[in-house]
């Protein structure tokens, strides 16, 4: 792929497209879309962790007034068939689940039983009386307990709670350890998290039992896997199912999974012949969705005595709840994977594991790998901290640097166009590490505790073919997109991606003017209808700008060849060479400079559509392009996060001073945009580190069911974030684009976790667990003097 | 002793028009809105008072409207943000949040338009730690509020130079 | 998360109101701002078979000078309390109080009356009260009754209010001038309902030392704790900065936390000692020599 510096379009400050109607209230998101003669659901739950269904009496409930029917786990069984996860991949057991729970539940909140009436107030009010009679069984809440001898079994099919392991080594990790000048271990635990759409889950169903056909209505990152997954579950064909993606309030990898619920919706259309719409309610949304992150790292790592990393051993542990809606060893995989990231380590080792628990089930959320930059960041502290080196030279000893590059990673995976050192060193420059050590030290003297904290980041973004083959999961990293210049001009595009809020309709049209040369607001993309979009794999990771954007930019750029091959006919010229489309305008290169032919792109859109017989011979008429794109095996994006913190010692309250990033990733299509999805992935980090905690007791109770008690940052918790780009083209992509938006979770989590660390060296406490929460640093702050002067970094 | 029995016939003032429905008493006001008068744009984020994203205007001050029963909302005049732009142009804090980029998935929009609709006629001169303390009865997910806060500024200051011409 | 059905009854007036609380009896649940209320209905944890919605009693909604104490109808928003300048003027520590309740919107809609009925033990109207030394008016259709609000709160959620009874105002005695506030309160967010707060007055004598010392603190009990052996042992005191501090490791000490899982004992009667000693400090800041 050439790499084009002087682009038109892309990367403009664009306001973006959407806007007007999600500001005047004309958004159109899943509760909005009103299907005549809908019933709604509501789901009863199971109010244990685990147990025996040992009955269900729902004539109470089908009595009542407004009451369509109530359907349990034997229903559904018949219209559906089983979830079955089983790629081949050594060491992950195959799993199976039923649509609805029949015999067992596995976590508080697990469905058992959906009631249909003809509003949500009658369904709820006879979810009431949904008679469930449970045989409570022992549970398993953490993966102590789950993987403890005779613990009880979360899935009865499988020979144990260990759902997955996992091992890898590279060079000799263990020889490293003996020989090294010294072994520093270290630990990262992270909690339990979820995703918290401002809109929760929901989708409405739309059975034609004339035509035999399904129209669902939910909004969803990924539509075509999503009807693929639909139509195989209700034993349908592909084409007997259309998945339409309204408005999305947010997804985070929420709204990738066909969830139980949401099938069981489908086959409740089918089955009575009525459209039927759910939408899911905030207590549902937090303890029965989905749950990310929460796993327990260790690191030990071989250095020499000026902190060079020699080797380096994960082990990783993952807490991954109750059912596989994805493959177990999926998140944790990549953690494992591209944990080295930013520095030069060749001997290397993981173990990785994943036990189930009777909790919700995880998913992938804003950056599934989130953890990696905190334990490797962490890990390099931790050297610095035993060996009283200067953290910042221990990261610039290891730091990857130009000449290193391409590098292979101990994994096998290749960086390229990476700037770890550079994004590093900017963004010390920007903190000024001397002065804020200074003001550091004089606050201390006043019994004040100020903490910075860098964390480096190398962030996989798009996941090509490659990559889902290597690693043995079934799927494709590839895109497609059609771009069609209408008759009268006008552009409409498409691709498979599905946009949760990122804002996709400004830049992909960026990325479509751009190649084919027409201003961006000539450009519609339609997205989300399985019926008009091509198939393609949809939104996760960072894969949008590099997979989406790439495609349609490719797209585009065939399509203005055929316009020129035409537009050469059109001015009596032979070939097309010499020819561009600029702004709508076809233009031809003369004495030096583009000049214009006076044939505009509707004057070619009008030749293809309705004057075919004038098109040069071996042109069909119309003017449809369409290709599917596969990115290259991965592509990384990279930057530097710096936190600065002060710590409140007599409450143990942390307040964040100031926060860079310096963040490279490659061409960007739109600027505004790209600083958007910036600012919120730090700010979901942030908050995530200190604030949020999916909290269940030894009984297997959610206890944070509210929004008051499952704490998302507000206004006032989150400082202004400082952003700083560095742009450098990756070679290998469509006009050198990378993918982000993951990254700045996963460099925040690092960041303020080190700084808290940092501020609290005098007192000897080092943050090993999230969230941060006041009471957590009181408990180790508690009985702890400040250690003075300079020694505290020596220890 | 059918549910109809005790559904009850009201007249509301939205946006300045009189609109009848007839409900259960324990129609919540978000409810009504949306399903009844058709006015989507409030959006209902968690049902028990915390996100602010269904947050309306009940005689000129926020409240949040999943808190509210219809039934009570007789007599008062109700404002959703369907109404916040006039004949077509985005008011000073509408085009300030496009114009910010202070607004993504667009989900907690209408509540965060609302409150500060109201708050800026009370304060029109924010500080910075005044807007972010009334916006933090507003939870987004996206943007991080940054830009939500500095889309708040400048509506301020556009609306203060409005109110001198 | 929809409500439960319930019967809807709108009282023009106190009257009409209480008439309808006494007939209505157990069943009937006052609406007030609903701001509490609201959720618990939405998550069925309250279904009474009728609301009395008493938004149209006007009458209760006022801030009003009775001699030397200050007369705020039950219906009163929190947003007034923060805000009128009478209340600025005369009870700023009420006035800081109300200002930190919830969020803007939630403080439009939220009332007086309703904040001391619910009587959440985290919650500030009640704190406040207490320290104010505030007493309830409590009116039913037999008549009218007078409750000191630190009587009136018995336990989490639990108030001395009988059926048929309604919280019309709560009087609030105003400090002598010179009387010094602090109000301070620890949440994990914004708006969010305090883990621990303390509220404290200081009179000062013209030497300078303490005349009167009230302190109450939240989140140490099922209701609000009123420290009358330190106020007792306070006066005479010169309360200096070493004072402060050893009075509120006296007070965190005093203080009997409840067990919560996820706030440790040992974590709130910290943040008690912390909050204590800076509402002190900032009570005898404010406080003038008489």
């Amino acid at each position: 792929m050439t790499r084009e510096e002087n682009f038109t379009h892309i990367g403009k400050p664009l306001l973006r497209k959407e806007d007007r109607r999600l500001l005047t209230g004309h958004g159109r998101f899943l509760d909005d879309v009103v299907l005549p003669g809908a019933l709604h659901v509501c789901f009863v739950r199971a109010p244990h962790a685990h147990a025996r269904i040992a009955a269900i009496d729902t004539s109470a409930a089908v009595d009542m007034s407004g009451v369509v029917g109530v359907f349990t786990g034997r229903d559904l069984a018949e219209w559906t068939t089983k979830l079955r996860l089983a790629p081949p991949i050594e060491g992950l057991q195959p799993v199976e689940m039923t649509t609805l729970p029949v015999d067992r539940v596995r976590f508080y909140g697990d469905p058992v039983a959906c009631v249909v009436a003809e509003d949500r107030y009658a369904a709820e009010d006879a979810a009431e009386v949904v008679s469930v009679e449970y045989v409570a069984l022992d549970c398993v809440t953490d993966t102590d307990a789950a993987l403890a001898d005779g613990a009880p079994l979360v899935d009865e099919t499988l020979p144990s709670n260990l759902v997955s392991q996992q091992s890898f080594s590279s060079g000799n990790p263990a020889a490293r350890r003996a020989d090294a000048h010294a072994v520093v271990e270290a630990r990262f635990n992270l909690h339990r998290h979820t995703h918290v759409p401002l809109e929760t889950r929901g989708c409405a169903a739309d059975w034609d039992a004339g035509r035999a056909h399904l129209t669902m209505h939910i909004g969803t990152q990924t539509p075509h896997p999503l009807r693929s997954q639909l139509a195989s579950r209700l034993r349908l064909a592909e084409n007997q199912v259309t998945v339409i993606s309204p408005d999305v309030g947010g997804g985070f990898g929420q709204k990738i999974a066909l969830y139980r619920e949401e099938l069981t919706v489908a086959a409740l259309s089918r089955h009575l012949e009525r459209p039927v719409h759910w939408r899911e309610d905030r207590l549902e949304n937090l303890t029965a969705a989905s749950h990310a992150r929460e796993c327990h790292c260790r690191t030990r790592t071989a250095v020499d005595p000026e902190g060079r990393i020699l080797g380096l051993e994960l082990e990783l542990m993952e807490d991954f709840g109750a059912y596989c809606f994805y493959p177990a060893n999926y998140m944790a995989r990549v953690v494992a994977m591209i944990l080295t990231g930013p520095y030069r380590i060749s001997d290397y080792a993981f173990e990785v594991k994943v036990a189930l628990t009777n909790k919700c089930g995880n998913g992938p959320m804003r950056a599934p790998m989130a953890v990696t930059s905190w334990i490797m960041d962490g890990t390099i502290e931790a050297i610095a901290r035993q060996l009283g080196l200067d953290p910042l030279d221990v990261r610039r000893i290891n730091a990857l640097t130009q000449d290193d590059l391409p590098y292979t990673m101990a994994t096998g995976e290749v960086l390229e166009d990476i700037t770890p050192l550079e994004t590093l060193e900017a963004a010390a420059s920007k903190i000024d590490v001397a002065a804020f050590r200074k003001r550091q030290a004089e606050a201390r003297k006043q019994g004040r505790f100020l903490g910075l904290g860098f964390c480096s980041v190398v962030e996989s973004t798009t996941y090509g073919s490659a990559f889902y083959k290597a690693a043995g999961i079934p799927g494709s990293g590839h895109e497609a997109a059609w771009v069609r210049i209408e008759p009268s001009g006008a552009v409409n595009a498409s691709v498979g991606l599905m946009g949760t809020g990122q804002g996709y309709e400004t830049p992909l049209a960026q990325a479509v003017a751009e190649g084919l040369g027409v201003p961006p607001d000539l450009v519609n993309v339609q997205m989300g209808h399985t019926d008009i979009a091509p198939y393609g794999m949809g939104s996760r990771g960072g894969r949008g700008a590099t997979a989406g954007g790439g495609t349609l930019y490719l797209c585009a750029r065939k399509a203005q060849e055929r316009v020129l091959t035409i537009a050469a006919c059109m001015l009596n010229l032979n070939e097309p060479t010499n020819l561009r489309l600029h702004d709508g305008q076809v233009e031809r290169m003369l004495d030096g400079r583009w000049q214009c032919t006076g044939v505009a792109l509707a004057d070619v859109a009008k030749r293809a559509y309705l004057e075919p017989t004038s098109l040069p011979e071996g042109i069909s008429p119309g003017l449809d392009v369409s290709l599917t794109y596969d990115p290259p095996p991965m592509t990384y994006s990279n930057a530097t996060h710096a936190c600065e913190v002060e710590v409140e010692i007599a409450t143990g309250r942390v307040s964040i001073d100031r926060y860079v990033v310096t963040e490279d990733c490659g061409t960007v299509l739109n600027p505004v945009v790209v600083r958007g999805q910036q600012q919120g992935a730090v700010a979901m980090g942030l908050s995530g580190a200190l604030f949020e905690q999916v909290i269940y007791d030894e009984s297997g109770q959610n206890l944070t069911a509210t929004l008051a008690d499952y704490l998302v940052a507000t206004a006032c918790e989150l400082p202004d974030f400082e952003i700083f780009p560095m742009n450098t083209p990756n070679r290998r992509t469509p006009a050198g684009i990378k993918g982000m938006s993951e990254g700045g979770v996963m460099g925040s989590i690092g960041s303020v976790a080190l700084a808290v660390s940092d501020a609290l060296a005098p007192f000897g406490v080092v943050v090993e667990q999230l969230p941060i929460s006041p009471q957590s640093l009181r408990t180790a702050l508690r009985g702890k003097r400040p250690e003075t002067g300079e020694k505290e970094r020596m220890e | 002793m059918k549910e109809t029995d005790y559904k009850v016939t009201l007249s509301l003032i939205v946006n300045g028009e009189t609109r009848n429905v007839r409900v259960l008493p324990q129609r919540l006001l978000s409810d009504v809105l949306r399903e009844d008068l058709g006015l989507t744009g409030t959006h209902v984020g968690c049902e028990h008072g915390v996100c602010g994203a269904c947050t309306v205007l009940v005689d000129g001050a926020p409240a949040r409207s999943c808190l509210t029963f219809a039934v009570q909302m007789e007599g008062h005049e109700i404002t959703t943000v369907e109404s916040v732009a006039r004949d077509g142009e985005l008011s000073p804090l509408q085009q300030a949040l496009h114009e910010e980029h202070g607004l993504q998935c667009g989900f907690c929009t209408p509540g965060i338009v609302m409150t500060f609709e109201a708050y800026l006629k009370e304060n029109p001169t924010p500080s910075t730690t005044e807007i972010r303390d009334v916006l933090s009865g507003n939870l987004c997910r996206c943007t991080g509020y940054q830009n939500i806060v500095a889309a708040i500024l400048k509506a301020a200051a556009t609306l203060r130079e409005k109110g001198v011409e | 998360m929809k409500p439960a059905p319930f019967s809807y009854h709108r009282p023009g007036s106190l009257s009409e109101a209480l008439g309808l609380l006494s007939d209505l009896g157990a069943d009937a649940k006052p609406l007030a701002g609903g701001q509490s209320l609201g959720p618990m209905l939405n998550m069925r944890l309250a279904r009474p078979a009728h609301i009395v919605d008493l938004n149209d009693l006007l009458e209760l909604d006022y801030v009003r000078r009775t001699g030397d104490g200050l007369e705020i109808g039950g219906m009163t928003r929190h947003h007034r309390l923060a805000s009128a300048p009478e209340v600025r003027r005369t009870l700023p520590l009420l006035a800081e109080a109300a200002s930190t309740i919830g969020h803007y919107a939630i403080r439009q809609r939220g009332t007086l009356g309703g904040s001391i009925v619910h009587a959440d033990p985290a919650a500030q109207l009640p704190l406040v009260a207490v320290v104010l030394e505030a007493e309830a008016v409590i009116r039913s259709r037999a008549g009218e009754r007078v409750a000191v609000v630190a009587d009136f709160l018995q336990s989490i959620m639990t108030v001395d209010l009988a059926d048929g009874e309604l919280v019309t105002a709560l009087r609030f005695p105003v400090p002598p001038t010179g009387t010094g506030w602090g109000f301070e309160l620890f949440s994990r967010r914004r708006g969010d309902f305090a883990i621990a707060s303390a509220a404290a007055l200081i009179e000062l004598a013209p030497s300078g030392a303490i005349a009167a010392l009230r302190i109450a603190i939240g989140g140490a009990g099922a209701v609000p704790v009123r420290l009358d052996e330190i106020e007792h042992s306070a006066v005479g005191e010169f309360p200096d900065g070493m004072w402060c501090a050893t009075v509120a490791r006296c007070i965190a000490e005093a203080a009997n936390p409840e067990e919560d899982p996820q706030i440790p004992v040992p974590f709130r009667r910290e943040l008690l000692q912390t909050l204590a000693e800076r509402a002190l400090t900032a009570a005898h800041s404010r406080a003038a020599v008489a």
